[in-house]
């Protein structure tokens, strides 16, 4: 029986080590992770780093509908690989940025429960998309039909977020303004739900690339920052 | 030693093996008739997943179809639905036979938990195809689902842990009961621990993320692995008639696997927000892997070695052969996909969904398979009905998991180096779709090629069940000729 006593030590021993470095602990420091504060000095910028949480209504649509499986938010580091130059990836929007967009820190997802970094990069990367986010009507034009864009898409059509209606007199101005192929009847209007709004609002708050606070990187950044 | 040859007391051992088929038959029975079925509705959600990944439009633009909810689903239900169900199975009657145990007492505990993990990951399923996903990898289904899959797993971990007690004897070759009794062990750990950090704390962000990583890459290398070598262990002496070839080498394998498995995961998520050294941390377990995995390679190889012709005549060896070949592939991609360079190449692309098929199908599912083909003789008291099926299944499972694995991995390279292209920096996504496209109509097939391998399994596995098996007392071989070459124990 004590050989079988060793045995099970063993197993918890060689197992138990990697539990807790790698999950037990960090997961206790995370809990006491917070926002920092800018050092107006040395940062040139004032307030708290990560500024403003996303969107959590919206996230759940995001979830729920498995937008994961092919698009990530994560920029990774130009040692690894050029997310950093693509164009609009980051808050810079110009051609040719002088520095790559920064590579994501835990912070960066402060506040999100889960973050959703991503499985497949079938689609664009949505780390900072609401710095390259076109305006709102569109985004929900391409939510409810991806073809009407860019018909070579293989992104799916989320039109289970829109409801069709007849047009009361004037069309709303929410109403989504479709092309004639995608176009709905006569007389009707596509209208976006909550549901659609939130995440839309979700994709919009998605700015994971201000500077972090000490970082040199981010002093060279900043005159964008304060610009905008 | 298990496979001596005919002894004045093989009546009783023959008698003694047969009151422990008995005692475990119905659950065991009950678990891979379902996981076959799941298997299968896995596998035409495979086609499915795949073909909406090209054209999204195809049956329509309905929400319950669509790729982001369809993917998930189909690997949820392959591996709940099928891996663990049947690895359960497997377990159990392995543990019961190997440690000489009979099942004493709570059978209906086994069939009521069995019935509750179908049900939870019914409803979890359906859960995912509504709109309830959670959208973390392997842990899609709503959190009321996993305190219900624990408490199943628990109860049939309860009774193999009493076995391996009671007969646990340091000397010998009990490998195989090693491996299962880690699983038991490691599974349970794994899930609690995933899913409390993930549904229970307050919330982890990143980390969150990098956690739910570490949980695939160890349900598969503390579970599946597990589960699959054991079984290769148990059945590829007992089908030769040879020893195992190293007991050293096979405890190696055992402790490297248990000492590196925990530590893999991160790596998933290179050049993210987690602390650099987690990855680090992972990206080295990934690729130490290599030498566990080679260990074991190994010694199946110089276990099978002068009987290969077996290979060709028992479908047992044929699949256990043919899956621990496969350990050895899975363990080189997941130190491709697991280093800096090669990884970084691969990340976020096809080659992911490529190492999660080659190893919970083409390792641990033909080894499974194998193991399915030799005891359900045992239990139902009647043998396989048609060569021609064992022999489509397999075929067409080879070429299919062949197929997957390598447009996985050509794909993975052709996204990634898209990805990556200098000139592709400010283009939009027209080129990665169309490049990828003829890849994903390649999945498609080849998920066809095993839904028709599995449809035919799950009929054949039903019929036997049913007792409608072929009343012999000779085995189903896929070559006849061979079969005097058969050793006695293999009979048993
Ligand atoms: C089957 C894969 C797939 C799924 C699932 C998917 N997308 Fe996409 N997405 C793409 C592809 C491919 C593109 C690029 C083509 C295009 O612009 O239509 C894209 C583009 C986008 C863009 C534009 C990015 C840019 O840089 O202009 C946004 C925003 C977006 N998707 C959001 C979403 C959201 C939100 C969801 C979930 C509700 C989602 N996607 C689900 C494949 C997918």
């Amino acid at each position: 029986m004590s050989q079988f006593r060793t045995f099970i030590i063993a197993l918890v021993a060689s197992f138990g080590l990697p539990w807790l470095c790698l999950i037990v602990v960090p997961a206790i420091k995370y809990q006491s992770l917070s926002q920092v504060a800018y050092d107006k000095d040395r940062d040139g910028l004032e307030g708290l780093y990560p500024p403003a949480p996303i969107n959590r209504q919206g996230q759940l649509i995001y979830a729920r509908e498995g937008c994961v499986q092919c698009h990530t938010q994560m920029i990774r580091p130009t040692q690894l690989a050029l997310d950093g130059w693509r164009k609009g990836w980051g808050q810079d929007q110009e051609a040719r940025p002088t520095v790559p967009t920064r590579s994501n820190t835990l912070r960066d997802y402060l506040g999100e429960p889960f973050a959703f970094l991503g499985v497949q990069r079938n689609g664009p990367d949505l780390t900072n998309y609401g710095w390259r986010a076109p305006d709102r009507n569109l985004i929900h034009q391409m939510l409810y039909a991806p073809k009407s864009l860019h018909d070579w898409s293989n992104m799916p059509s989320f039109a289970h977020l829109y409801t069709e209606r007849l047009a009361q007199g004037q069309t709303s101005i929410k109403a989504l303004k479709l092309s004639k192929k995608f176009a709905v009847k006569e007389g009707y209007e596509v209208i976006p739900t909550e549901e659609a709004e939130a995440l839309v609002d979700y994709l919009l708050s998605l700015k994971k690339d201000y500077p972090v606070p000490g970082e040199s990187a981010a002093v060279a950044a900043a005159p964008a920052a304060a610009a905008k | 030693m298990q496979t001596s040859t005919a002894s004045p007391d093989t009546q009783a051992d023959n008698l003694r093996r047969a009151a422990i088929d008995k005692s475990v038959k119905g659950p065991v029975l009950f678990l891979f008739l379902n996981g076959a079925f799941w298997l299968m509705a896995s596998t035409i959600l495979g086609v499915l997943a795949a073909i909406k990944q090209f054209a999204p439009d195809f049956l329509g633009a309905c929400s319950v179809l669509q790729y982001g909810r369809l993917q998930p689903t189909h690997i949820n239900a392959l591996v709940y639905g099928w891996g663990v169900q049947v690895g359960l199975g497997v377990m159990l009657w392995i543990m019961a036979r190997r440690s000489g145990q009979e099942l004493r007492t709570g059978k209906s505990v086994l069939y009521v938990a069995a019935v509750f993990w179908n049900i939870a990951v019914t409803l979890g399923l359906v859960a995912i195809l509504v709109g309830k996903s959670t959208s973390m990898q392997w842990l899609e289904m709503p959190a009321f689902v996993w305190p219900v899959l624990l408490v199943s797993f628990l109860a049939f971990a309860w009774p193999m842990v009493f076995m391996f007690g009671r007969a646990f004897r340091p000397e010998g070759f009990m490998v195989s009961t090693w491996y299962i009794l880690g699983a038991c062990f490691w599974f349970p750990w794994i899930f609690i621990t995933a899913n409390v950090a993930l549904h229970c704390l307050p919330g982890l962000g990143a980390l969150g993320a990098g956690i739910n990583a570490w949980y695939v890459h160890t349900v598969i290398l503390l579970f599946f692995a597990p589960v699959a070598i054991g079984a290769a262990y148990y059945f590829i002496p007992k089908v030769t008639g040879q020893p195992i070839a190293s007991s050293q080498l096979s405890q190696i394998g055992f402790w490297l696997l248990a000492i590196l498995g925990g530590w893999t995961g991160m790596q998933h998520y290179m050049g993210g927000p987690l602390p650099a050294w987690m990855p680090a941390l992972g990206a080295a377990a990934g690729v130490l892997l290599l030498i566990p995995v080679g260990v074991v390679g190994l010694n199946h190889h110089l276990t099978t070695l002068g009987k290969h012709n077996l290979v060709a005549s028992s479908p047992t060896l044929r699949f256990v052969f043919f899956g621990a070949l496969f350990y050895p592939v899975s363990g080189a991609i997941l130190a491709l996909i697991s280093n800096f360079s090669t990884g970084a190449t691969l990340q976020f692309t096809q080659a992911w969904y490529g190492f999660q098929i080659v190893a919970v199908y083409g390792f641990f599912s033909m080894t499974v398979f194998g193991a399915i083909y030799y005891i359900v003789p045992r239990l139902t008291g009647c043998e396989w009905l048609s060569v021609r099926l064992i022999r489509n299944h397999f075929w067409f499972s080879v070429y299919g998991i062949g197929t997957i694995v390598v447009t996985s991995l050509v794909a993975g390279a052709q996204q990634g180096g898209d990805l990556n292209s200098p000139e592709m920096w400010d283009q939009d996504f027209m080129q990665l779709a169309l490049n990828l496209r003829p890849y994903i109509i390649a999945r498609a097939i080849a998920w066809a090629l095993i839904t028709w391998s599995n449809v035919w399994f799950l009929i054949h596995l039903m019929l036997m069940v049913a007792g409608l098996g072929r009343r012999s007392s000779a085995p189903t071989l896929l070559e006849h000729d061979h079969e005097e070459v058969l050793p006695q124990a293999a009979h048993a």
